[in-house]
C-alpha cells in the first residue's frame, strides 16, 4: 500500500520529518518496506525563460539559448530540441542535476561554446503526458507561461512528496487506505484526525433527484450495501495538478475527473467506487445479482470474461455492466461524452470477490480491497467523499437524494478485557492508565474499572475481539523494547519438560557421520520434479503412482518424487556436467506414492536414505561394504537376495530382507537404459535404504560372549566349485561343520582359470577355530577341516584343489 | 711387571677405543680380537699369571679381570653407539614425503543438516521434544486448524501449492503443530523442522526450503517466556554477543504476533551488506498462540497457554555461511558442497 507523507498531513498534524514518521510505523506493524522521494532525480532542475536563440556558430543542428533562471541569473544552454522558442518557460536542468534517465549535468563545452545545463524533456523528469500536458511530446516539455521562473520545478510541477510503500498485514484491511494509515499515525503521535471534509452542493433548482436517473434492484446476499449518487452536467477533462499529483505519487494514472476521483477516494477512504455512464445504464435500471452461467462480459482490460453463478454482477436490464468489485465493462465506462455519472459506492462478501477474483486471474485495486473485507460504513464515507470532490473540482452537478441499500448492520462493538490476563499474555506490566491512553489513541474508546478493560471497539476494528488483540493493540504501541533488559529466567512460570529426539533424525545422524567419514557429501534436493520421472527410472506407474501438482510453476517441478534415484542421478549429472568426478552423494528424504488416483486421502510417504557413486575402480562390493557398515549400527538381522528394482543392473544388484522378507534396502549397478536417459555413465552404483523401516527397529543392543584364554588356530583351504555356487552358501556350510570349535571364516581369494573347468571357480578360505577350554591339537584341527571338505563335497560337490 | 703392563694395556687400548670414530667403527671388531683374541694382547698377559708366585695371584687375577671388563665395555658401549646412530640413518633414508595426500577421503553435511542438527541439539537440551508431520498435508491442518478458514485473506500471505481443493503440499510446518495439538496433553515443548514448498523462486526463495517451527503450550506462559528462549536460542546459534528484536506482526495463528530481528552476526550489529546496512536481520515469526487455535485442538485456552516460533532453516543456513543464493543448497555442486568440511 502506497501513501505520500503530504496525503497523511492532511489528516494528521504530523509534527516529524517523513524519515521518523516511517519509522514509527515500522515499530507499530505497519513495516514501511521503501520510502520513495519523489524529488530524488530532480535536484538543481529550475523553471527557466529562453530570453534568446541564436545559432551555433559552428554546428549547424545546435542553437545557443540564454536562458532567464530567476534571481537575476541567466545561463547559457545549448540545445538540438527544434521545439523550443523565444519566450519559451522550460525545466532546466542545472550543473550537480542527476535525472531519472541517469544523466548528470555537467557545464560542457561543444564545438567552442560553453552550455552550462540541459532542457528536460517530460520523460527526462520521469512523468508522461496523463500527468502533465505536453510531457509527452518529443522534444523539450514547454511549461505554462505563468510559472514563476527560478522555481524549483520539484514545486512548479508538485513532484515533492516522500512516499511510503507500507506492507499491510492481513488482519488490517482497514489500513488498505491512507485514512486507515492516518489513524495508526494520530495513535502514535497522540493526535487527533483531522476533520474530512464530505460536504457539498446539491443542484438545489433541479426537480430530478437521483432516482430519475438510476433505481437499484439487490438481489444477491453477498451484496451488504449498495449506495449510488447521481452527478449531471458532467465536466470530463484533466483533473487538476494536485490530484493527479497524488494519483501519480502512489502510481495511479490518472485519467480525467471522474475516473481520477473515484480512485483518489479508493486509495483516501479505501473504499472502491466505479462511475457509470448513465445513458449506457439500460432501462436505468442496477441490478446487483449472481451471473448466469455462461454470461459474458467485456471487461475495461479489454478480455472477455465467460461468467458462472460464482461471480456476483453489477447488470442492467441488457445484461453485465461490471464484474461486482472486481473489474468493469465496457459498455457503460466513462467516457469524453459522459454528460450523466452515476456513482456506486458498495459493500460486497470478501469471500465472493476472493473467490471471482482468483477464478477470473483479475486483481485490481478495487479486488484487492473487497477480499480483504471492506466496512459497512465505509461506503457512506466514500460516496460523500467522491461528491465533495465533485463540488471542490466544479465537474459536475450532485443531484438530490442518494440510494442507500443496506443488508448488513455494522456498529460498534463492546470488547471487555482482563487487566491482569493482558499482563500475564505480556509477561511484562504496562500501567493502566497507559493501557487506557493507548486504545483511546487508536480509537478504541476504554473506560478501566477494576479488572476489567470496557472497550467500544469501531467498526472498521473487525479484528479486535479479545483480551489477546487488545494485548497486542496495547504492547505493539507501548513499544517491544519492554523486553529489551526483561529480568526473567527461562520457563520461570512454566513445567519442565523431558526433550526427546527423533529416533530416524536420530539414525540419519549416525548415518550421515558414518558416511562423511566414507568421504561422501550430503546432497538435498526438490522433491518436486518432472512428471516423467516415472519413464526414466523405468518405474511402473500403476504401483508408484505420481503425486501431481495442480498449480506448478514449471513442468520440470511439477510432481512429488517417487523415487530417490532421480534426485541423485540428476545430481551426478549436474556435477560431472560442471567438471567435478570421483562423485560420492547420499541424500535423506522422502519419496511419495499416491493410494489412489485422483487422490481422496493423503498419500504414502516413505522417508529414504540414497546413496550415489560415480568412481573410477568402484564396484558392486565395495558399496555393499557401505550398506552392510550402515545395516550394523542397527538391531536389523537380514539376508540379501537379487534385486528386483528396475533400475538396477538385473545381474549386479541386491535386496536387503528382513526376516518377514520385507524389502528395506537395495543397492548396485544402475540400469544402462536409466544411466542413458539421465546422460550419466553406466558404472554409477546407487543403493535406497529405508530409514523409518530401520528407525522402527529396537535400537541395537550387545550380548557380549567370553571370549578363549587359548590362541586361535587357522587353517587355509581351496576348493573348486559351479559357479552357481555362492559364497554365502558355502560359509554356512563351513560353519556348521566346524561346530563349536568355529571362531570365523572368509573368503580371501577367487580363481577363475579353463585349467579349473569352464563355469568354475576356485575359492580360497581362511577358517579359525578357537576353543574354549584349550588349545587345539593338530589333529583335532584336521579332523574339523576333514569334516569340511567332506561337507563341502557333500553338498555342494567342491573340489579340494 | 706383569701389573706394570697390564695397566699400560689399559691404557693404551683404552686410548685406542676413545680414537674410533663412526666412519672407522668396524675397527672395534679388530681392537676385540687384538686384546681378547686367541693370540691377543691381554690373552697372552694372562698366560703370565702362570709364572708369578701364588700370594700375588689373587691381586694380578683381579688387576686382568678389571682390565678385562673395563675395555670390554668401553667398546660394547660404542658399539652400541654406533649402531644406534647406524639405526638414525637407516630410518632417515627411509623418509617420505609428508606432503603426499592420504588416499581416505572425507565428505561433508550439507549445510542446512547442519544447521538443523545444532539447532535440534539447542531445542532438546532446553525440553523440546523432535516431531515430524507428512509434507503433503490437508488444507485443515495447513491452514483451517490454524485459524485461517477457506478464503481468508491470510491464505494471501503464502503461495500455496495445491493437489485438489482438500490437499496441498505443506507451505509452513506449522502444519504439523496443529497435528501434534490434537494428540498431546499440556504441558510440551516439541519442535518441528521439515521440508515447506511455497510457489515461489528467486534468489532468496525456493518453491522447497526448510523451515522449523518450535511450540510450547503450558500454563502461565507469557510474551517473557518467548523472548528469553529465543534469545538463548539465538545466541547459541550465532554467538554470546547476539541480541534480538521484537517487531508487531500477523499471523492467523498467533496473537499477538510479532517478527524477531537477530542482530547481524556477520557486522555484530554495526550494519554490513548481509544485513543491509541495518545491523538486524529479520529472521524468525513468532507470538503467542491465538487461543482460537488452542480451541480449535481441543485444548482448553482458559487454563493454557503457548508460544508459537517458525524459522526458515535455509535463511538460518545461508546468514550462517555467508551463501548469498538460496539455489546453492538444491544444486548439490560439489565444490559448493566441499567447503562444509
Amino acid at each position: 500500500m502506497k501513501v505520500t507523507y503530504n496525503w497523511l498531513k492532511e489528516m494528521v498534524d504530523i509534527d516529524i520529518s517523513p524519515e521518523e514518521l516511517a519509522e514509527k510505523l515500522t515499530s507499530a506493524g505497519m513495516e514501511v518496506e521503501e520510502i520513495i522521494y519523489q524529488n530524488k532525480h530532480l535536484h538543481n532542475v529550475v523553471v527557466g525563460r529562453i530570453i534568446k536563440i541564436e545559432k551555433h556558430p559552428q554546428a549547424d543542428r545546435l542553437v545557443v539559448c540564454r536562458v532567464d533562471i530567476g534571481g537575476g541569473k541567466v545561463t547559457q544552454i545549448l540545445t538540438a530540441a527544434t521545439n523550443v522558442f523565444e519566450g519559451a518557460v522550460v525545466p532546466v536542468s542545472l550543473e550537480g542535476a542527476d535525472l531519472v534517465n541517469g544523466v548528470k549535468i555537467q557545464k560542457t563545452v561543444m564545438r567552442g561554446v560553453e552550455s552550462c545545463g540541459m532542457f528536460c524533456s517530460g520523460e527526462e523528469l520521469g512523468i508522461d503526458e496523463n500527468y502533465y500536458e505536453g510531457a509527452g511530446v518529443n522534444g523539450i516539455l514547454i511549461l505554462p507561461s505563468n510559472l514563476k521562473i527560478g522555481q524549483p520545478i520539484e514545486e512548479a510541477l508538485m513532484l515533492n512528496d516522500v512516499v511510503y510503500d507500507i506492507g499491510i498485514t492481513p488482519n488490517r484491511a482497514d489500513c488498505m487506505s491512507v485514512i486507515g494509515i492516518a489513524r495508526e499515525v494520530c495513535a502514535l503521535l497522540g493526535k487527533e484526525l483531522k476533520k474530512i471534509n464530505l460536504n457539498y452542493d446539491i443542484d438545489v433548482y433541479a426537480k430530478d433527484t437521483v432516482r430519475n436517473y438510476v433505481n437499484v434492484d439487490v438481489q444477491t446476499e453477498n451484496c451488504y450495501r449498495y449506495m449510488a449518487g447521481a452527478v449531471t452536467d458532467v465536466k470530463i477533462e484533466r483533473s487538476p495538478l494536485w490530484l493527479r499529483a497524488r494519483l501519480n505519487a502512489v502510481g495511479i494514472k490518472p485519467i480525467n475527473t471522474i475516473v481520477d476521483i473515484t480512485n483518489y477516494v479508493l486509495i483516501e477512504m479505501g473504499q472502491p467506487l466505479h462511475a457509470f455512464d448513465q445513458k449506457n445504464i439500460n432501462g436505468s435500471h442496477i441490478i446487483v445479482r449472481q451471473a448466469q452461467d455462461g454470461e459474458t462480459i467485456t471487461a475495461l482490460n479489454h478480455n472477455e470474461y465467460t461468467l458462472t453463478e460464482e461471480n456476483m454482477v453489477i447488470a442492467d436490464d441488457n445484461g453485465p455492466m461490471v464484474i461486482a468489485g472486481v473489474i468493469g465493462g465496457t459498455n457503460s465506462c466513462i467516457t469524453d461524452s459522459t454528460q450523466i455519472c452515476v456513482f456506486e459506492s458498495a459493500v460486497f462478501d470478501l469471500k465472493s470477490i476472493r473467490i471471482t477474483s482468483r477464478k477470473l486471474g483479475v486483481r485490481t485495486d478495487s479486488s484487492a480491497r473487497y477480499e480483504k473485507g471492506v466496512n459497512v460504513a465505509n461506503a457512506e464515507l466514500g460516496l460523500a467523499r467522491a461528491l465533495h470532490l465533485v463540488t471542490q473540482l466544479g465537474c459536475g452537478k450532485v443531484t438530490r437524494g442518494i440510494i442507500d441499500i443496506c443488508n448488513k448492520k455494522n456498529e460498534a462493538r463492546e470488547v471487555v478485557g482482563s487487566i491482569k490476563l493482558i499482563n500475564e499474555i505480556l509477561g511484562a506490566t504496562v500501567p493502566t492508565n497507559e493501557m487506557v491512553r493507548i486504545l483511546n489513541n487508536l480509537g478504541i474508546q476504554t473506560k478501566a474499572l477494576g479488572d476489567k478493560l470496557v472497550c467500544k471497539v469501531p467498526p472498521y476494528r473487525e479484528d479486535v475481539e479479545n483480551d489477546y488483540d487488545l494485548a497486542e493493540e496495547i504492547i505493539r504501541l507501548y513499544g517491544y523494547d519492554v523486553y529489551d533488559n526483561i529480568n526473567y529466567n527461562l520457563f520461570e512460570n512454566a513445567s519442565i519438560t523431558e526433550g526427546h529426539v527423533h529416533p530416524r533424525l536420530n539414525l540419519e545422524r549416525k548415518f550421515r557421520n558414518a558416511l562423511v567419514e566414507r568421504g561422501f557429501y550430503e546432497n538435498i534436493s526438490y522433491t518436486l520434479v518432472t512428471g516423467k520421472i516415472n519413464e526414466m527410472l523405468l518405474l511402473p506407474d500403476d504401483e508408484f503412482k505420481i503425486v501431481r501438482i495442480a498449480n506448478p510453476i514449471s513442468e520440470s517441478i511439477s510432481c512429488m518424487r517417487t523415487s530417490m534415484a532421480h534426485s541423485l542421478f540428476q545430481n551426478v549429472n549436474y556435477n560431472l556436467s560442471v567438471g567435478n568426478k570421483d562423485l560420492r552423494i547420499f541424500e535423506f528424504g522422502k519419496v511419495f506414492r499416491a493410494k489412489s488416483l485422483p487422490m481422496t486421502e493423503l498419500p504414502i510417504e516413505d522417508n529414504m536414505l540414497a546413496i550415489a557413486v560415480c568412481e573410477e575402480g568402484y564396484d558392486f562390493f565395495k558399496l555393499k561394504g557401505v550398506v552392510e557398515s550402515l545395516l550394523n549400527k542397527t538391531s536389523l538381522k537380514y539376508k540379501l537376495t537379487r534385486s528386483t528394482k528396475p533400475f538396477l543392473h538385473l545381474g549386479v544388484s541386491a535386496d536387503v530382507l528382513t526376516e518377514n522378507n520385507e524389502v528395506v534396502a537395495s543397492f548396485g549397478e544402475i540400469h544402462p537404459t536409466v544411466a542413458k536417459n539421465y546422460d550419466i555413465p553406466a558404472n554409477v552404483f546407487y543403493c535406497e535404504v529405508n530409514t523409518q523401516h530401520l528407525a522402527d527397529l529396537h535400537e541395537k543392543t550387545y550380548v557380549v560372549k567370553a571370549i578363549s584364554k587359548y590362541p586361535i588356530v587357522e587353517r587355509d583351504i581351496a576348493i573348486v566349485v559351479d559357479e552357481e555356487i555362492t559364497v554365502e552358501e558355502l560359509l554356512n556350510s563351513i560353519k556348521s561343520a566346524c561346530g563349536t570349535l568355529f571362531y570365523e571364516c572368509y573368503l580371501f581369494d577367487i580363481y577363475r582359470h579353463n585349467s579349473i573347468g569352464n563355469n568354475k571357480k576356485s575359492l580360497a578360505f581362511k577358517i579359525r577355530l578357537s576353543d574354549i577350554n584349550k588349545t587345539l591339537t593338530d589333529e583335532e584341527v584336521s579332523n574339523v577341516i576333514n569334516k569340511v571338505l567332506k561337507s563341502l563335497s557333500y553338498k555342494h560337490g567342491a573340489v579340494l584343489r | 711387571m706383569l701389573i706394570e703392563d697390564l695397566n699400560k694395556l689399559k691404557e693404551d687400548i683404552g686410548k685406542e677405543i676413545d680414537k674410533v670414530n663412526y666412519h672407522i667403527r668396524k675397527t672395534l671388531a679388530d681392537i676385540r680380537v687384538k686384546v681378547f683374541g686367541k693370540s691377543g694382547s691381554l690373552t697372552a698377559l694372562s698366560k703370565g699369571m702362570r709364572d708369578l708366585p701364588n700370594e700375588e695371584k689373587p691381586k694380578v687375577g683381579a688387576l686382568i679381570n678389571e682390565v678385562r671388563s673395563f675395555l670390554e665395555e668401553k667398546i660394547s658401549n660404542k658399539e652400541k653407539a654406533f649402531e644406534e646412530q647406524e639405526l638414525v640413518e637407516k630410518l632417515e633414508k627411509e623418509k617420505i614425503d609428508i606432503t603426499e595426500p592420504s588416499n581416505d577421503k572425507v565428505g561433508a553435511p550439507h549445510p542446512i543438516s547442519a544447521v538443523l542438527d545444532k539447532l535440534t541439539d539447542i531445542c532438546v537440551s532446553l525440553g523440546f521434544s523432535v516431531v515430524e508431520g507428512p509434507e503433503i498435508e490437508t488444507d485443515y491442518y495447513n491452514f483451517e486448524a490454524l485459524n485461517t478458514p477457506k478464503n481468508h485473506p491470510a491464505r494471501d500471505m503464502q503461495d500455496t501449492f495445491f493437489i485438489n481443493e482438500n490437499i496441498l503440499v505443506r507451505s509452513q510446518t506449522s502444519a504439523v503443530q496443529a497435528r501434534e495439538m490434537e494428540v498431546r496433553k499440556p504441558p510440551f515443548k516439541i519442535i518441528c523442522p521439515g521440508k515447506t514448498y511455497r510457489n515461489d523462486s528467486d534468489s532468496t526463495h525456493s518453491p522447497v526450503f526448510h523451515q522449523i517451527e518450535g511450540l510450547v503450550v503450558d500454563e502461565n506462559i507469557s510474551m517473557a517466556d518467548l523472548k528469553t528462549m529465543l534469545t538463548i536460542l539465538m545466541k547459541r546459534l550465532f554467538g554470546e554477543d547476539t541480541t534480538i528484536r521484537f517487531r508487531p506482526s500477523f499471523f492467523p495463528f498467533t496473537e499477538p504476533s510479532i517478527e524477531v530481528d537477530v542482530s547481524c552476526p556477520n557486522c555484530h550489529g554495526k550494519g554490513c551488506q548481509t544485513c543491509k546496512g541495518t545491523g538486524m536481520l529479520e529472521l524468525l515469526g513468532a507470538g503467542i498462540v491465538n487461543p482460537k487455535v488452542l480451541e480449535i485442538s481441543g485444548i482448553d485456552s482458559k487454563k493454557y497457554r503457548g508460544f508459537a516460533f517458525g524459522l526458515g532453516l535455509d535463511r538460518t543456513a545461508m546468514i550462517l555461511n555467508s551463501i548469498n543464493n538460496i539455489r546453492n543448497f538444491y544444486r548439490n555442486d560439489i565444490r559448493f558442497l566441499n567447503q562444509m568440511k
